[in-house]
């Protein structure tokens, strides 16, 4: 009897010991962090009071708050995605230029999509002062990818 | 290849234990018989009938070489399609077991009935196939286009240890039906590149923690080599 208590004990403990693996609690395909910091003293972060933003020329987002930071998605479909900017009327672009790169993460979250070798082919200076790429790869969203001083 | 050779060396495993039983059983008396029994796992071909996705054959065998002592044996290939949420896989290949079954059920006289626990070392030869996958992304700005790269990783290994529990009865003489549940875990298992072997023949889905489990249904005949009486 002892013998099959033992048994037992193994074969649920080894049972308990699955993990659940149904559903994606991982990080997927990245955005894009940007972050707004001040071009006189480029430490500091400067806010936007409000942004009007175009991504690859479909409608239109406003955001009536004062922002620091945010996030944009990134066309997973193309190489490049084009993105325009307004503030107080003005507008500017910044247009994205990358290398997709799919990595695989999990069952039940499948496949994400990477980008790397980051570039701006764009320098239209309206409010925009200058554009710093911080890191040429978009594989997290832990850190900012790209510095807009204004 | 690979496939063959795994066979022949089993056969020639089973042969080469089968003789060593019974010259041991010249020296004890007891009645006990030696025996070589053989049989399917019944519930593969029903799956490959039923479910499309799904295609396997088992030959399962096990030789008593010691009274309540088993040496048994698996052997099939399994072939798998899997649908995820995110992507679409096929798996392919053959696999072996090996390993001791315990009887821990008393007999009466004449009856030859089993409740085993036992032990298993696994191995599979196996192909991936990634049909297609779709990225994963939140939000709904950009839709993601579903890609199908077909890409196929060969030559993928796995060995595993595997828990057996399970019962075997004689329903018809020499004829045996059984059922048996079991529980395994990866030793070891060759990757493919940006990809995971998430379906191993012979090992089932492998859960997160590279665990498993999977059931048996057998249906095997008793070939009778020796019986003694006192």
């Amino acid at each position: 009897m002892k013998k099959y208590l033992i048994v037992l004990a193994i074969l649920s403990l080894t049972l308990i010991n699955c993990e659940k693996d149904d559903i994606c609690v991982e990080a997927t395909t990245p955005n894009l962090i940007v972050v707004f910091k001040d071009f006189e003293n480029q430490t500091d972060f400067k806010e936007l009071s409000s942004l009007t933003y175009w991504i690859n020329e479909k409608d239109s987002i406003v955001l009536n708050q004062t922002i620091d930071s945010i996030a944009f998605p990134v066309d997973l479909t193309q190489n490049n995605t084009q993105y325009i900017f307004k503030t107080s009327d003005l507008k500017d672009t910044l247009n994205l230029v990358y290398t997709r790169k799919d990595i695989f993460v999990s069952r039940s979250c499948g496949y994400k999509t990477i980008f790397e070798g980051l570039q701006n082919t764009s320098n239209s200076t309206n409010w925009i002062k200058d554009i710093t790429i911080n890191n040429t790869t978009i594989e997290n969203e832990t850190a900012a990818h790209i510095t807009i001083f204004h | 290849m690979k496939q063959p050779h795994i066979l022949l060396y089993f056969i020639s495993l089973l042969v080469g234990l089968s003789s060593y039983s019974q010259q041991k059983t010249d020296t004890l008396k007891k009645t006990d018989s030696y025996s070589i029994r053989v049989g399917i796992d019944i519930s593969k071909p029903i799956t490959t009938i039923f479910e499309p996705d799904t295609k396997g054959f088992e030959i399962v065998g096990d030789i008593k070489f010691k009274r309540n002592l088993y040496v048994a044996a698996e052997f099939g290939f399994d072939e798998k399609t899997t649908q995820e949420d995110y992507l679409n896989f096929t798996t392919k290949g053959s696999y072996a077991k090996i390993g001791i079954n315990y009887n821990a059920y008393k007999n009466w006289v004449g009856m030859d009935n089993e409740i085993y626990v036992g032990v298993r070392y696994g191995f599979s030869f196996f192909n991936q196939t990634l049909n297609n996958y779709t990225p994963n992304v939140t939000g709904t700005f950009f839709t993601p286009e579903t890609l199908a790269p077909n890409s196929e990783f060969k030559d993928l290994t796995a060995h595993w240890a595997e828990f057996v529990f399970g019962l075997k009865v004689e329903t018809f003489k020499n004829l045996y039906l059984g059922a048996s549940f079991n529980v395994k875990k990866i030793i070891n298992t060759k990757e493919p590149e940006n990809f995971k072997n998430l379906q191993i023949p012979g090992f089932n889905r492998v859960y997160l923690n590279n665990m498993g489990v999977g059931f048996n249904y057998t249906i095997s005949y008793l070939i009778p080599i020796i019986i003694k009486k006192k």
